[in-house]
């Protein structure tokens, strides 16, 4: 720093001071009034000035030096190569990024192309998992379109509300305390709801009837079920009329023929024998038809029974003769032609008795 | 002029003219460049520095507000850029500027630029060599300067920066670059003592 032995007439604190500005104003970095202040000192102070021809000799080396900015691009050849660079970093932020297509479960694709045998194996364990715990259970979910209420027979089915209600499902299982089937019917009406119990129930027999009665509304499925559970309960006269009126108008031939199926055990009432005469004389099917005579043919079987409550009275025999009679020469199913005759026979043979 | 077509410039690649940013970076990627080289030494740190500058410029330049003009806030974006580099290079021993050899260039260094012809008419060989004999004391004793002292060197005495400038580039006051650069002196002069 200054040597303090060469100055002359100045304090050292004033030399250090002014010391320290000579950095700065060596590189023109001093104001106005500290140049002129230094300007002064430096007349009278030696050591100051050889500082200051020193930090000159410094600036001076440095200006002589070579930077590494003109010793590492003289030519350049670096910027030229930055501005490239930079240029193409610009095109990449603007071009529009390459979306790759989305498409669903693409991860598992690419697990599994990589895979095969783990994704053989995930296949089969997830196909097992599917048919045998998912499909049940979404079932039994989409039965009902909503939460569903069970109900042990006690609301009251409005007349409105069985006229708009819609059938989703019955199932008819044996009962472990009874000897009557249990019931359990998936109705969509207003608000889903579940009805269970057992035909012994008014609720639940009232609509089985009258799904029975109205079976245009119904699914073939469902009528078929609901007389399966009727057929108990054929001595309920609104049953009975029930079964006769689908035996009667039902579209589905099955449903007709189950009907009458379930009327078995009425061959001793008039109005059923009636009602199997309009069907042999007016049903399309062979097989209603058939099932029709049958029930005839059992109706005069019951008639030697010693205990049998059957009576045919005489104009109803009449009629019963004459309609077996059309049935031998006209029907076109050989079948009833034959099961007609034997009818015949065995009416004959019972008046000779 | 020069400020109003810098604003100009600002405004228009602020509202997405791609053709006047590339001229605000022509205009002055040069001093970038020789900056970076400067204190990085070695030309792919500078050439790191000079994109990621000029990156940031271009993705916060919505930012800018013409508070100052658009050379300092560029110089204050690549100042922090080279001070983050000479800190990280400071942290690891192992990534220092390597060692110039005698003729002032780096050891083992051969590539491209480093093979081109120093072409500056103004000097003569005797000059030249002593030039570089001086560089590579330099070079050694700045190695010896905090990332800061050295970046505040730099822009004064090659970057030719008044220090209110400097202190505006690093977001600093005058007073504080007036103490770096006289610390970063003291230092080289004591480096570089037997050049007196």
């Amino acid at each position: 720093m200054s040597g303090g032995e060469a100055r002359k007439g100045f304090a050292p604190a004033e030399c250090d001071e002014v010391a320290s500005l000579l950095v700065f104003y060596a590189c023109d970095e001093t104001n106005a009034a500290e140049n002129a202040r230094i300007a002064e000192h430096l007349l009278a102070c030696d050591a100051c000035g050889e500082q200051l021809r020193q930090e000159r000799a410094f600036l001076d080396a440095l200006n002589a030096t070579v930077e590494p900015a003109d010793r590492l691009d003289s030519s350049g050849v670096l910027l030229a190569q930055c501005r490239s660079e930079l240029s193409e970093k610009l095109d990449d932020m603007h071009a529009p990024r390459a979306q790759e297509h989305w498409s669903a479960f693409g991860w598992m694709r690419r697990w599994m192309a990589l895979r095969p045998a783990w994704s053989g194996a995930a296949l089969i364990v997830f196909g097992v998992l599917l048919g045998t715990q998912i499909v049940p259970w979404l079932q039994t979910a989409n039965d009902v379109a909503g939460p569903a209420v069970n109900v042990l027979a006690a609301p009251k089915l409005s007349d409105e509300q069985l006229s708009k209600m819609a059938i989703a499902g019955i199932r008819v299982s044996p009962a472990q305390d009874s000897p009557m089937e249990n019931v359990q019917l998936q109705l969509n009406a207003e608000q889903p709801l579940v009805l269970s119990g057992n035909v012994d129930d008014s609720e639940v027999r009232r609509v089985l009837t009258y799904v029975v009665e109205n079976g245009e509304r119904f699914d073939p499925g469902v009528r078929l079920d609901c007389l399966d559970a009727l057929k108990s309960r054929t001595a309920d006269q609104p049953v009975r009329q029930a079964l006769l009126t689908a035996a009667r108008k039902d579209q589905n031939a099955a449903v007709r023929m189950k009907a009458l199926e379930s009327l078995r055990d009425t061959a001793n009432d008039s109005a059923v024998r009636q009602t199997m005469l309009q069907i042999l004389e007016h049903d399309p099917n062979p097989g209603v038809r058939i099932e029709a005579v049958n029930f005839l043919v059992r109706s005069l079987d019951s008639l030697g029974l010693e205990n049998s409550e059957t009576v045919v009275v005489e104009p109803e025999m009449a009629q019963i003769v004459r309609v077996l009679n059309d049935l031998e020469q006209r029907d076109p199913s050989r079948f009833v032609r034959l099961r007609s005759a034997a009818a015949l026979r065995q009416i004959g043979s019972r008046d000779l008795q | 002029m020069q400020k109003l077509e810098d604003r100009a410039l600002v405004a228009n690649a602020q509202a997405g003219d791609r053709a006047a940013f590339e001229e605000l970076v022509r205009r002055y990627d040069r001093d970038v460049l020789r900056l970076a080289l400067n204190l990085m030494k070695r030309p792919e740190d500078a050439r790191d520095v000079y994109q990621e500058a000029f990156l940031k410029v271009y993705r916060n330049l919505h930012r800018f507000r013409f508070e100052c003009s658009f050379y300092t806030w560029l110089y204050r974006i690549v100042t922090n850029v080279c001070l983050d580099q000479l800190r990280r290079r400071q942290s690891r021993p192992e990534d220092q500027a390597p060692e110039m050899n005698s003729s002032g260039r780096e050891e083992g260094a051969t590539d491209f630029f480093e093979r081109q012809k120093e072409n500056r008419p103004t000097q003569d060989p005797e000059r030249s060599l002593m030039g570089k004999e001086i560089s590579r004391h330099i070079a050694s004793a700045m190695e010896q300067l905090s990332p800061r002292e050295r970046v505040v060197f730099e822009m004064k005495h090659y970057q030719g920066l008044k220090l209110r400038a400097i202190g505006d580039a690093l977001g600093t006051t005058e007073e504080t670059v007036k103490n770096s650069l006289f610390r970063a002196t003291r230092k080289l002069r004591n480096q570089l003592g037997e050049l007196r």
